[in-house]
């Protein structure tokens, strides 16, 4: 049989933001597969360094639409320890709830981007319908559904105020009832059983191997969760629990995420029902003492460490960004030879890219 | 006289324009049934006519090295195949064209549009078109011989190839999905096959091969291609309705054309209803559920008809 090369990419239908997967295939078997990646390059790190700290903010919010606010978050918290500066405990349970509705949203849009892939459209539309939701509690909070600008270096600039935190709490209720679908769905149809399980399986010395981070992790058998391993703002005080799957396949990463949805919700709820009093910023110097701080946080799609040196000045000197997707996106060129072409889609979708996120 | 009322029944009714109108209308029922399903709003009533009048006003672009005058003959003898066999098919109670046999007629006229598509996929050099070209010869290969099985039961159950026949054989509620059950759902589970829907959908499916076979279609071919594939739903919507739901069969006699129509458009809902519950097989799998289950429940149903039926 003749060998041909399959495009995905940097156009099509499967993929959301642009890469190019190249696929060697004979007959419908894939055999081997090349990653081109840099087609959402916009040189956000170098222009960091030409703007203000406070300026950077924005910028850093917009290098993923999805999770913006983990993205402003390790940043903030970069430049906080830089400048050594306290953040109160409301703006810290403020920021995590947040990062938390922001998780929800992004597993639930994964769920829906999946479903798609496999042609389970019923699925796709349920998920999205439920991640409105999440967008409208977000947008009551801050008047952003995508780029909240809720985060400031010291603190929040929106307040949760009681009427807003008991919407939000019956919202979550109706969500979490929603979420029976989903676990349903996971645990036993068989139709999506049938398209996930035993695909794209990547065991825990791949793990290991390519650094894989985030839920793709803990549904191959890692522990890593830098809400646990590190805690940072209010996972400090709260309990985080955690999904651990050793399958490593598609529907070991489907299983996680549905039940970290459920763990989040439990972890918005409890934010939400006691957060603590009192201001929501300290004064920030504008310029940031001499020195280099790291930090990581757990966005959505898993570690999301930040760096960022400075000389002194008002300007950072360097800000550097390591993303979740990167591994996962190396790890492709292992999980893609041997597959059938038809599970292609779903081990790419499955896989979660963040392509604005790891492009930068 | 005579040759002017054949030539309406040709044209108009139950012939072409009857047949594409109701191939739009039968169009919008399965996208509205589907979005209230999915808890969605779903298209308005002209939605499908807009699509149709939008894309045949659009530039035609064919790949250069692809045949043009293949790629223009394709969807119109695919066209005109399923609409002559849509003249065979009972409309209400009555069909333009009946003799004895006429079902095995209607299964080969119906199985042409599909060699057709793949024909189609393999003219245009692109890998997209080329995989999905091969996809769609595999669905005709798994799905031909079940819808085939399916239909054939009440005919052998009858003794009777007739389609008209077979319609009238069931009047008084003695519909032949009641006394073949499993004919009645190998022939559905053929039909979803033939037409493409999902869950057996791969020779387009999006995520994989963007829109196979018809990728680098576009303007009038690719609405003439639509057009097939609605009327085929057409045609096969009305022919299980004629062959298994006894067709315009009701309690009131009067009432004939609307039991018909009701069956149409409950048949089609029932589609939709299917497609809404299951993710999308694969390649493989659905060769698996042709040959694995649907052939041999197929056949059993056949054997099961030559015992009971006489």
């Amino acid at each position: 049989m003749t060998r041909i090369t399959v495009p995905i990419g940097p156009q099509h239908p499967l993929i959301k933001e642009p890469i190019a997967i190249r696929l060697d295939v004979q007959g419908e078997r894939v055999l081997a597969a090349e990653i081109g990646i840099g087609y959402v390059h916009r040189g956000l790190e170098h222009l960091l360094q030409r703007r203000t700290y406070a300026q950077g903010v924005a910028i850093v919010e917009r290098i993923c639409g999805i999770c913006s606010h983990a993205h402003t978050t390790a940043y903030c918290q970069c430049i906080e320890a830089l400048a050594l500066l306290e953040t109160p405990p409301r703006a810290l349970a403020i920021r995590t709830l947040l990062c938390e509705l922001e998780r929800i949203h992004s597993h639930l849009l994964w769920l829906g981007v999946l479903a798609e892939a496999i042609g389970f459209n019923t699925i796709f539309m349920y998920a999205w319908r439920e991640r409105e939701q999440v967008l409208d509690i977000m947008e009551a909070i801050s008047g952003g559904r995508i780029a909240h600008g809720v985060n400031v270096i010291g603190g929040v600039r929106e307040d949760v105020t009681a009427q807003q935190a008991r919407q939000a709490l019956a919202m979550l209720n109706a969500l979490r009832e929603q979420m029976r679908t989903f676990v349903d769905l996971v645990e036993r149809d068989r139709s999506f059983l049938r398209r996930t399980q035993g695909i794209g399986r990547l065991t825990r010395e791949d793990v290991r191997a390519y650094g894989i981070v985030g839920p793709v992790a803990r549904a191959s058998g890692a522990t890593l969760d830098i809400r646990r391993a590190a805690p940072y703002a209010a996972y400090t005080w709260l309990h985080v629990p955690h999904a651990v799957l050793v399958e490593g396949d598609v529907l070991a990463r489907a299983r996680v995420r549905v039940a970290e949805v459920q763990y989040s919700l439990s972890l918005c709820e409890q934010l939400l029902a006691a957060l603590p009093e009192g201001a929501l910023t300290t004064r920030s110097p504008r310029r940031v003492p001499e020195g280099e701080a790291i930090t990581r946080i757990e966005a959505p799609r898993g570690e999301l460490l930040y760096y960022v040196r400075s000389d002194g000045s008002d300007k950072p000197a360097r800000v550097h960004a390591r993303t979740p997707t990167l591994p996962t996106l190396m790890a492709l060129r292992t999980m893609l030879p041997g597959l059938h072409t038809g599970d292609v889609a779903a081990v790419v979708a499955g896989a979660d890219l963040c392509m604005a996120c790891a492009d930068r | 006289m005579a040759e002017i009322v054949a030539l309406a029944e040709i044209v108009l009714f139950p012939g072409a324009l009857y047949l594409v109108t109701l191939g739009l209308l039968l169009s919008w029922v399965d996208r509205k049934a589907t979005a209230l399903l999915q808890g969605r709003v779903g298209p308005p009533l002209y939605q499908p006519l807009a699509d149709l009048v939008k894309l045949l006003g659009k530039e035609d672009i064919l790949t250069r090295g692809a045949d043009a005058n293949l790629a223009a003959a394709l969807p119109v003898l695919a066209l005109a195949c399923t609409l002559t066999a849509g003249l065979l098919v009972p409309v209400g109670n009555h069909s333009v064209i009946a003799f004895h046999g006429d079902l095995i007629v209607v299964l080969f006229l119906l199985s042409l549009p599909t060699l057709a598509l793949f024909l189609a996929g393999l003219n245009v050099p692109s890998v997209y078109n080329i995989l999905g070209g091969n996809r769609a010869l595999l669905q005709y290969l798994s799905f031909e011989l079940p819808l085939m099985l399916g239909i054939a039961a009440p005919a052998v159950y009858a003794r009777n190839w007739s389609i008209d026949a077979l319609m009238k054989l069931q009047v008084g509620y003695h519909w032949f999905m009641l006394a073949l059950p499993l004919g009645f759902l190998v022939a559905t589970l053929g039909l979803i096959g033939k037409l493409e829907r999902l869950p057996l959908d791969s020779p387009h499916a999006k995520a994989e091969i963007g829109a196979g076979p018809l990728t680098e279609y576009s303007g009038r071919k690719l609405a003439l291609w639509r057009l097939v594939t609605w009327v085929q739903t057409v045609v096969g919507v009305n022919l299980m309705v004629a062959v298994y739901l006894g067709g315009a069969d009701s309690a009131w006699a009067y009432w004939g054309f609307g039991a018909y129509a009701l069956k149409v458009l409950m048949y089609t809902a029932g589609l939709a209803l299917v497609q809404v519950l299951y993710a999308r097989l694969r390649v493989d799998q659905v060769a698996d559920l042709s040959w694995r289950t649907l052939v041999p429940l197929g056949l059993a149903q056949l054997v099961l008809a030559v015992w009971i039926g006489g």
